[in-house]
């Protein structure tokens, strides 16, 4: 057996878990090899201390530690005492319309923004509006050529009128 | 008292009744903790957060279980659950004098010097190991469950176990020799 596989061996050595072959097995190793038999040895000690410490007393938790676990349940209802009506509030039938709607939004929003047709759609959107624009610019020139054909056009009316005050006036003088 | 009456009495409300779960749990639970984290401060937050949930849990608790196999399991638990989820590395670990300190009374006289160095060395070790190998060794040499227990606890399979267990008390002996070797 290799150093690495009697390595992976040793616990269960050393809690008589190995069958009678491998444990033969491991101790002709360790026979043999030193670097394993101290490895061993290292085992054993923890091993020891190990349990040492396992049947260490109990250490005893001290009075503030105490104070505070014997508060828990006060200050649960404290917590509870702001928490419900707010959690009340919140679960009032009457808001339910409102969640309803705001869902209802917020599935429409992420179906433009996450749906990978989004892309597609928000170009879609902008085409429309961007034609819209144009429409309205363009009927915004139209009606500003419009109104200086009818400028140009009244000009003309009040000066036919000028003229013909002017022959009236020529005519009345004899 | 039987233990069922005090949780009925508790969900009634019962100040009382709650007293007696804490003096007759705390203090287990403290240790438990404090083998988990090393650290003596850690311990007792980490007490106080399983007893805040042993409040919430209370209303859930099947009186037909055992209440102490029960509470422990639900402790454990969520120890194990702390454990991996922080590691546990952001606190300094008490050193082992303070440990010995705080337990009421240790070592006989008989202790020789190099036995309280062993352990000291190995208390050190404990606390360098990753979380993981630092669970197991625990579970199984701290407090004494088996394999098979533990598999069950962390989820893992048996094989995993034992060879985490292996490996762990293999760092810890590398651990105890390059200190002592540092030392001599």
């Amino acid at each position: 057996m290799t150093c690495e596989r009697i390595e992976e061996l040793l616990s269960a050595y050393l809690e008589g878990e190995l069958g009678a072959s491998e444990r033969a097995a491991v101790e002709d190793h360790l026979a043999a090899c030193p670097a394993c038999a101290e490895l061993l040895a290292g085992l054993r000690e923890v091993a020891g201390a190990m349990a040492a410490m396992a049947a260490f007393p109990e250490a005893e938790p001290s009075p503030a530690l105490m104070a505070r676990l014997y508060g828990i349940p006060e200050r649960q209802a404290v917590k509870k005492s702001w928490f419900r009506p707010v959690f009340d509030f919140l679960t009032r039938p009457a808001l339910q319309p409102v969640y309803a709607a705001f869902t209802v939004l917020l599935v429409a929003l992420s179906f433009v923004l996450f749906h990978p047709e989004g892309q597609a759609i928000r170009n879609k959107i902008d085409i429309q509006f961007n034609r819209g624009v144009g429409t309205v610019e363009k009927l915004y020139a139209e009606a500003g050529a419009l109104r200086g054909e009818l400028e140009g056009f009244t000009d003309n009316v009040v000066k036919s009128f000028k003229t013909l005050d002017l022959l009236k006036e020529s005519e009345d003088k004899p | 008292m039987n233990l069922n009456e005090v949780v009925s009495q508790c969900l009634a409300g019962s100040q009382g009744a709650w007293r007696t779960l804490v003096d007759s749990f705390a203090r287990r639970i403290f240790n438990m903790a404090y083998q988990f984290s090393g650290s003596r401060q850690e311990a007792e937050d980490m007490t106080q957060e399983v007893f805040l949930k042993l409040h919430g849990a209370l209303p859930k608790y099947d009186p037909a279980k055992n209440f102490t196999a029960w509470f422990l399991t639900l402790a454990k638990n969520h120890l194990i659950d702390e454990y991996r989820r922080t590691k546990w590395e952001r606190a300094q670990r008490d050193e082992f004098d303070e440990r010995v300190l705080a337990q009421a009374a240790h070592d006989g006289p008989e202790a020789s010097l190099a036995e309280k160095e062993t352990k000291a060395f190995v208390w050190e070790g404990l606390h360098r190991l990753s979380a993981e190998m630092r669970t197991v060794i625990v579970l199984r040499d701290l407090q004494g469950h088996s394999y098979e227990e533990m598999a069950g606890m962390l989820g893992l399979p048996l094989g995993t176990v034992k060879s985490r267990v292996n490996r762990a008390r293999i760092q810890l002996a590398h651990v105890l020799r390059e200190a002592k070797g540092g030392t001599s």
